[in-house]
């Protein structure tokens, strides 16, 4: 399990966090390559459920940003 | 949420809640940086996540 | 308790004769001791079944949602405070309502007595200064109520109806200096291991019928989550995980909300302390948001308003 790396499911809203994960890429930033990125409409539309069905599907740990 | 998921038995650092604009490409990469050395360091999980069915 | 009961059956008759309600919800006895059941009247002689004793537990809130005629209903503290969430959440108007508010001295756990007592219970009387005689198969034993009474009436904060048109007697003395979240402090000071260990055993036992949502007057969704199968949130097995992601939810759903008016944890048909969930949720509202559900119909709930002071320290 030496090389074992998390998964980290991420929500980013479009308009926020989504807009700055594009801008780093344009910019080509480095970041670690953990994290699984849903796309949601607004952060307003994160539920519960959502973090809840990541952990289930066995995510490592489940992000949430605005 | 996070103190309902910490109350039955989940690592308080499997979740992670932030508030980035779209302007800030650098706090976003930090901020990755930061979660996913804090998730490293806990391990995989292993407790909350559903078994598939066992076959006999 | 006579005098209650004929008070109610008394403003029973007057609002069914009045045309005030169509329809008086109240309690009659059940075929069971202890088990007394919910019941809808219409005409003076099903008045007449009307009944209030210490095994009235069950949240009659529950049957107010979405109606269109005029109930009057017989309430409880914790009862009027669903009553008022209902009116929050625009379930039902306040017009339509006569409520009759009944001053609570808490409610029996059955399963306090029947642990205590051999044999089936055949017989429960009860006096007005506290005791309660059970009478079984094998003989008879006596009970202080206060021995007997459900958990969350124990810690309960509000006996007396914070919204009601009548009550049927005087407002009774409530708690004031009682910690009512001692348990959930506990369980917050375990480690991670020992909390997951807790909620092992705790959910271990649950059967996934549902009860504790059917009886829960907050869970009016049209289609539960748990029965959504696109995408189908948890699975229908038995499944420790299933188990918790149900109860979790379920809890969430009633963040912000909750009562603590125990009729999930009475409808549990294994026993399980579900409660411990919701309540932790209570705490973290009043803590965070000094807010209390079904307090009065004027405020918003915590949830639902944002405002500039909120705590905001667990966002990056």
């Amino acid at each position: 399990m030496t090389d074992w790396e998390p998964k980290i499911v991420s929500f980013l809203c479009n308009w926020c966090s989504y807009g700055a994960a594009d801008l780093a890429g344009v910019s080509r930033m480095q970041y670690p390559a953990n994290i699984r990125v849903v796309r949601i409409p607004c952060t307003g539309r994160m539920s519960p459920k959502f973090a809840l069905a990541a952990l289930r599907e066995g995510a490592d740990a489940v992000w949430v940003s605005g | 949420m996070k103190n309902l998921l910490e109350l039955m038995g989940v690592e308080p650092d499997r979740i992670h809640f932030s508030w980035i604009s779209s302007a800030e490409s650098t706090k976003f990469v930090q901020v990755v940086n930061e979660i996913a050395e804090k998730v490293k360091a806990l391990g995989p999980n292993r407790h909350f996540v559903k078994q598939e069915a066992k076959v006999a | 308790m006579i005098t209650y009961s004929n008070k109610i059956k008394e403003i029973a008759k007057r609002l069914l004769k009045e045309c005030r309600a169509e329809m008086v919800i109240g309690f009659r006895k059940g075929s069971i001791p202890m088990m007394n059941e919910p019941c809808f009247v219409r005409t003076d002689e099903q008045a007449d079944d009307l009944v209030w004793d210490s095994h009235c537990g069950i949240n009659l809130a529950n049957y107010l949602t979405s109606r269109d005629e005029k109930i009057a209903i017989v309430a409880k503290g914790c009862d009027s405070r669903n009553i008022v969430n209902h009116i929050v959440e625009n379930k039902i108007n306040r017009e339509q309502l006569y409520i009759i508010g009944v001053p609570c001295q808490g409610m029996v756990d059955k399963r306090k007595i029947l642990a205590q007592t051999e044999g089936e219970v055949l017989q429960i009387t009860e006096t007005e200064n506290g005791q309660i005689t059970v009478k079984s198969a094998n003989g008879e034993k006596t009970f202080s109520k206060s021995d007997v009474i459900q958990q969350n009436c124990s810690v309960c904060i509000q006996p007396n109806p914070v919204l009601y048109d009548e009550m049927v007697a005087d407002p009774v003395q409530g708690q004031t200096d009682i910690d009512q979240f001692a348990d959930v402090r506990a369980l917050e000071a375990m480690s991670t291991e020992e909390k997951r260990a807790y909620f092992d055993e705790l959910l271990a036992p649950c059967i996934r019928c549902y009860a504790c949502r059917n009886a829960c007057p907050l869970c009016y969704c049209p289609t539960c989550f748990v029965d959504e199968s696109k995408p189908q949130w948890l699975g229908k097995s038995q499944d420790i995980m299933d188990i918790k992601t149900f109860h979790f939810l379920r809890a969430y759903h009633c963040a912000g909300r909750c009562t603590d008016c125990g009729a999930c944890e009475r409808a549990c048909p294994v026993g399980i302390n579900m409660r411990i969930l919701t309540k932790k949720l209570n705490k973290d509202c009043l803590d965070l948001y000094d807010w209390q559900a079904g307090m009065s119909i004027d405020k918003r709930p915590a949830l639902d308003v944002y405002q500039t002071n909120d705590p905001e320290k667990f966002i990056k």
